[in-house]
């Protein structure tokens, strides 16, 4: 079937990942700042699939699937993180954590 | 035989090495035995070789032995090699001779100092260095032994090292010897790149070959060291100081050996000297010279050792003029007739300064003959001798170098006839002044001197080295009869053939004319002492040479305090603004910008997440590029 | 005919991609950033099935959607859906870096994308009509890639202890 050729994906994905990064960059709350990185890893499976398709390999889904996995296990622990935060009553914003300074 | 010279060489750095190995576990005078002993192998080695060698073949008696061959660079080589030869078989004799007759005194006189194993060890290194230097074959050790017995002369005028004084002699010793060493130096480099040599027959055989400029550098190189070490004038002002060392260091070294090593080395490098004449002339001024000077500030002074230095510095004036002249043998005779009666001034002087517990002034001596009878008799004879009266030893030395000096002739040769002439006279006037200031007369001192009445007059070991000395200032000159018997002069002369002998007339013509003036400053002298008056009225003259003709000031003001004044001026112009702060300044600047670059780890997540991002963005640049 | 249809289908699922991506990062309440992620997991299910991956798309929707999003808002349940802090504050430098940084890695990629159109993008591969069904991706997981799917259930694993780590209460930490 013709359709859109793998570029046009491709653009999408790109556009995807920049929407994720500047979510990253710019939001306070680490809640959003998960779902952010989500989206890019999103964009990044998205890219994948297209290169896969377009080359006739299988190897980029199976790559996806791999980031679907670690992906879920990343926002376990990243949850895991933000509830403990939580639980100890601290201030859920991410400029607060600021212990990593020079 | 050859063997016998090696030993000479190495017993007293065995003995050295002993010594400072053993360290406390020796008695102190254990220290003084094992230096003493050692020191008089060396003698008996000597006198092996020496014997050795009169027994050869008058051809052969120049016997090169290689230990091992030090250095090597390219084609030029350098061996560690003894020489022994008729001059230096002498030279051995001397230095291993009286310097263990010093060495077995000193026991007597450092007793009870607390460091006296110290002061052994460095009196065996300094008897080796000077034997290192005699028995040199080539010029490269020559210079060894010459920069070591610099070495040991600086430690043990500095011995006393609590003493400030002690410490600025000795540094004004090395610092002066040092120039002499670097003159002496720049001479074995030239040598080495006109004949590629510093083999002695090497290089005697280059000079023809050399120009006569580089043969006068060479020549005026090494003369700066002799200078230096000799204490001649103008490299001279250290040697009065030196007197601050204990007086067996006086004697040994600045009387004895280490400032005759000057004399040694004219002698020895003869051919070279041979050929650049104006620079040999040039000692033999130098000498007259030195020898008038100190002649004349002896007179003066009122330190025994002093009076005792400043003669040193006179005869060996006469010792450079001889040898500037080409006089080898007469050179080297008064060496060791010189060796002879100064220890033995030295020696006694010490005895009276033992006896009065360390006073060295003269106003505070007086009548001592009956008190010290043995050491009166000693003192007495060493003055004869440096005089000049027959019999004793210098008459024989020193008037065969003031007749060399005539039978040289034209307006050197009657110069240097004067300036010895006079200087027989001032030698007469200062020497008994000396005699009579300390041991005739009243006793002038203080309760010491009354005190030590009852004392002994000192140790045997003290004593009987001194009486040795005696006998030998007294007959030691009995090996040059002019016109009779002159063996002394024939040995030496196949090591560095004379350039003039003096005619049998000329001989006895000046000593009668030098004795006279010996005998009239003898006379001047007695007089002044009997009306109690001094030598030298004239208040200027007294003060002129009292100040050394003014040549410490000289320098003072010359050397001394431009450098000074401009490494000041250095230090706070340069090496403070520029070098330390600027290590300063380094330090504060990397403290500033890495306080500066940490202000990037501002602790906010955010701030790495965009610097992770542009990071991305110049990495897909950097791939795109690069593909 | 055809055609169309594919294009209206992918207009409609970038589309739906694009606005719920827009969606997440910009609206205040987490409750509804997380649905919007939803959302925007069914639109790229939508693109994945244009691409001939059939079983990532249900993967997707199952694994992702289905659980992991869950999670999500049972967290967001848990925490009360707070809205402190919505956006960054300062420094407004960071803040217009972070923007410069987005459009520019944005840019490259088009720059890239665009020197490559001509060549390496115009046809995409014949495939076969198997091509991303499971029993291929299953048949390659278990031989060619199976390292990658040890390892990923190792990490799996790890989340999960990880997890209950995390997630032990303050007090029980205290009484050890």
């Amino acid at each position: 079937m013709d359709g859109p050729g793998v570029g046009w994906y491709l653009i999408v994905a790109a556009i995807l990942f920049g929407v994720g990064a500047l979510g990253v960059m710019l939001r306070r709350s680490p809640l959003i700042v998960l779902l952010s990185l989500e989206i890019m890893l999103n964009a990044a499976n998205l890219t994948l699939i297209a290169f896969a398709r377009q080359r006739g390999d299988l190897d980029g889904q199976i790559f996806a699937l791999s980031v679907v996995a670690v992906a879920a296990a990343e926002v376990a622990i990243g949850l895991g993180l933000i509830v403990a935060m939580a639980r100890r009553r601290l201030v859920l914003d991410v400029d607060r954590a600021s212990e990593l300074r020079g | 035989m050859i063997a016998g010279a090696w030993i000479c060489l190495l017993a007293p750095l065995a003995g050295a090495l002993a010594i400072t190995l053993a360290g406390r576990r020796i008695s102190r005078r254990t220290a003084g035995w094992i230096s003493t002993l050692t020191t008089f192998a060396a003698f008996g080695g000597a006198l092996v070789a020496f014997v050795g060698l009169r027994a050869t073949d008058s051809a052969d008696r120049e016997q090169l032995s290689t230990a091992y061959t030090w250095l090597a660079a390219g084609d030029f080589e350098v061996g560690f090699q003894i020489l022994l030869d008729p001059l230096s078989s002498v030279m051995m004799l001397i230095v291993s001779g009286v310097g263990g007759l010093i060495v077995w005194y000193s026991m007597g006189y450092m007793h009870g100092d607390d460091e006296e194993r110290r002061y052994f060890a460095y009196m065996s290194i300094f008897v080796f260095a000077m034997l290192l230097l005699v028995e040199a074959g080539n010029f490269l050790l020559l210079l060894v032994g010459w920069g070591l017995v610099g070495l040991a002369s600086y430690l043990l005028i500095g011995f006393w090292h609590k003493r400030p004084e002690a410490v600025a002699a000795a540094k004004k010793a090395f610092v002066m010897n040092a120039i002499g060493d670097a003159t002496f130096a720049l001479a074995c480099v030239l040598l080495i790149w006109e004949t590629g040599t510093l083999e002695f027959f090497g290089v005697f055989e280059g000079v023809g070959s050399m120009s006569s400029t580089t043969v006068n550098l060479v020549a005026l190189g090494l003369l700066g060291g002799a200078v230096a070490k000799s204490a001649q004038i103008p490299l001279h002002t250290w040697l009065p100081d030196a007197m601050e060392g204990p007086t067996p260091v006086s004697a040994l070294i600045h009387a004895a050996t280490m400032v005759t090593a000057g004399v040694y080395l004219l002698v020895r490098a003869s051919p070279i000297f041979e050929a650049a004449p104006d620079i040999q002339h040039l000692a033999a001024i130098l000498g007259a010279v030195t020898l008038l000077v100190a002649g004349l500030v002896a007179l003066v002074q009122w330190d025994i050792k002093r009076v005792i230095a400043y003669s040193t510095m006179s005869q060996i004036g006469y010792m450079f003029m001889a040898a500037g002249i080409g006089a080898y043998g007469y050179a080297i005779f008064h060496l060791m007739t010189h060796a002879f009666f100064k220890a033995l001034l030295f020696m006694s002087a010490g005895v009276v300064i033992h006896h009065l517990d360390g006073e060295q002034d003269i106003r505070k001596m007086g009548g001592l003959k009956g008190v010290m009878p043995r050491t009166h008799i000693a003192f007495l004879v060493g003055t004869l001798a440096l005089v000049g009266i027959p019999p004793f030893a210098g008459f024989w030395s020193k008037d065969g170098i003031i007749s060399s000096a005539l039978a040289t002739g034209g307006a050197l040769g009657w110069s240097l006839y004067v300036a010895g002439l006079v200087g027989a006279l001032l030698t007469g006037a200062y020497g008994f002044r000396l005699y009579y200031t300390v041991f005739r007369g009243e006793s002038a001192g203080t309760e010491a001197s009354h005190a030590h009445e009852a004392k002994g007059e000192g140790p045997l070991s003290m004593l009987v080295p001194v009486g040795i000395l005696t006998v030998l200032a007294t007959i030691g000159g009995l090996v040059v009869i002019p016109g009779v018997w002159e063996p002394f002069l024939h040995w030496i002369d196949e090591a560095a053939e004379s350039l003039v002998e003096p005619t049998v007339v000329q001989d006895y013509g000046t000593s009668a004319i030098a004795v006279g003036l010996g005998l009239i400053g003898l006379y001047l002298a007695r007089r002044a002492f009997f009306t109690n008056r001094q030598l030298v009225t004239n208040p200027g003259a007294w003060r002129v040479f009292e100040h050394k003709l003014y040549f410490d000031e000289l320098y003072d003001a010359l050397f001394y305090r431009p450098v000074v004044a401009i490494a000041t001026a250095l230090r706070r112009n340069v090496e403070e603004p520029i070098i330390e702060r600027s290590l300063d300044e380094i330090g504060a600047g990397t403290i500033q910008v890495g306080g500066e670059v940490a202000r990037v780890q501002s602790g906010l997540l955010r701030t790495y997440t965009v610097a992770i991002a542009f990071a991305v963005c110049v990495l897909v640049i950097v791939f795109v590029a690069v593909r | 005919m055809g055609n169309v249809l594919v294009w209206v289908i992918w207009f409609l699922g970038a589309g739906g991609c694009l606005a719920s991506g827009i969606a997440v990062v910009s609206v205040t309440n987490p409750f509804y950033s997380a649905l919007a992620l939803i959302g925007n997991l069914a639109s790229l299910a939508v693109l994945y099935l244009l691409l001939a991956a059939e079983f990532l798309a249900a993967a997707q929707v199952l694994v992702y959607a289905g659980a992991v999003m869950v999670m999500f808002l049972f967290v967001v349940a848990y925490l009360g859906g707070r809205t402190d802090a919505p956006w960054a504050g300062e420094p407004a430098m960071l803040r217009t870096a972070a923007v410069v940084a987005a459009a520019a890695l944005l840019v490259e990629v088009v720059v890239v994308l665009g020197l490559a159109w001509g060549d390496s993008l115009q046809e995409p591969a014949e495939v076969s009509d198997s091509f991303g069904s499971p029993a291929e991706i299953g048949e390659l997981f278990l031989t060619d890639h199976l390292l990658a799917f040890e390892i990923t259930s190792i990490v799996l694993l790890v989340a999960a202890i990880g997890g209950v780590v995390l997630g032990t209460t303050p007090e029980k930490e205290e009484s050890a």
